[in-house]
């Protein structure tokens, strides 16, 4: 199974698969979402809150921003070791990103479930 | 009938220069002069004190590999014929120069050895050779070719960037070449000698090894390939190990 490859035994393969399984989550949600959106089509306000209304659409949903910010989070970590060789300034800039990312996180929760 | 054609060549020798600079040469050529190097060979008969690497003069060496018009190659099978003028040569660019297009692949070829490029096998000599069958031969062909000029790793940008941790993709097709090797024994080692987030991993697929290799090579299919086998290898691993099931469902 991948799982064991996305250990600490495989530090370098850990980060380059999770980028790619996290693609893979966004592209399927991403498709799911526009066949829903084809089929429903939802006109006004009410069949919108009706169709983001339901358990399963908002776990999806924060499932792919979840997603979405580790991914971000992953290609941000290799710009940062590939331009910044200063360790304390990347680490400075690393937890910028971090909180960043967690607040979007929180956010994204606060909209989801206030709908 | 000699033919006039305008260069522009990187001068640096650092016993004299402050900085680098660019010398302009107008050089008349001979007809027997069809390649980079006829013509750089030709500058040198003008001014003997413009340094450069060859040796082989054919594409086999891997000397005289320098940047051409801004892309890495090697002078000796580039056709004069092809070259925009005036001809812009560079020593390949992230490595230090020596002097003038001369540069210092002491990094390169450490990565090149780090990656233990040579065959790994623990059981006896056999009496002739170590036999391989034609299909497992055929899994070289791409690699084996490589002449180490060092024209895609020094145009590589995760190279420029981590030069000291990045392998390039000179080394890691080295790397997958002995580990595609039927013969080696040590594919396990090999895999893990690059399980790190530099050594291989900074690879973001540029695909610059590709465009410049002189020998037509892909080093980014050797990488790509180095991925997928870790992937398989984990899949195999677990294939022999009893299944961990958690409610009935696999999960290890």
């Amino acid at each position: 199974m991948l799982i064991q490859l996305l250990t600490n035994k495989y530090p370098g393969m850990r980060l380059w698969l999770s980028q790619r399984l996290t693609a893979v989550v966004m592209a399927v949600y991403i498709v799911l979402l526009l066949v829903a959106l084809l089929i429903i089509q939802p006109a006004d306000y009410a069949a919108w809150h009706a169709f983001v209304s339901p358990i399963w659409f908002r776990l999806a949903t924060l499932l792919f921003f979840m997603c979405l910010f580790m991914h971000a989070w992953l290609g941000v970590a290799d710009v940062l070791k590939d331009y910044v060789f200063n360790k304390v300034l990347r680490a400075y800039l690393q937890m910028a990103v971090d909180v960043a990312l967690m607040l979007y996180l929180f956010w994204i929760i606060y909209i989801l479930w206030n709908v | 009938m000699a033919k006039q054609m305008k260069f522009s060549v990187y001068r640096y020798n650092p016993d004299v220069d402050k900085k680098p600079y660019m010398q302009d040469y107008d050089i008349a050529l001979e007809d027997e002069d069809q390649m980079l190097l006829d013509a750089l060979i030709r500058i040198k008969q003008h001014d003997d004190t413009l340094s450069l690497r060859k040796s082989c003069r054919e594409g086999v060496c891997g000397s005289d590999s320098m940047n051409i018009n801004g892309k890495n190659g090697l002078a000796c099978i580039t056709k004069l014929s092809d070259l925009e003028q005036p001809v812009v040569l560079r020593p390949m660019p992230g490595l230090p120069v020596i002097r003038d297009l001369v540069v210092d692949m002491t990094q390169f070829f450490e990565h090149y050895n780090s990656v233990k490029p040579y065959l790994i096998n623990n059981d006896p000599l056999p009496e002739t050779e170590r036999l391989q069958s034609p299909a497992d031969r055929a899994k070289l062909d791409g690699m084996y070719e490589c002449i180490l000029c060092g024209a895609c790793t020094t145009s590589c940008p995760s190279f420029w960037w981590n030069p000291d941790k990045f392998v390039g993709p000179a080394g890691l097709m080295q790397a997958n070449r002995f580990i595609m090797d039927s013969r080696d024994q040590a594919t396990e080692e090999r895999l893990e000698n690059l399980e790190d987030p530099y050594r291989l991993y900074r690879c973001h697929n540029i695909m610059n090894c590709v465009e410049v290799c002189p020998k037509k090579l892909n080093p980014n299919a050797a990488i790509a390939n180095i991925k997928d086998l870790k992937i398989e290898r984990a899949k195999e691993s677990t294939d022999n190990k009893p299944v961990k099931k958690l409610f009935g469902i696999k999960v290890l």
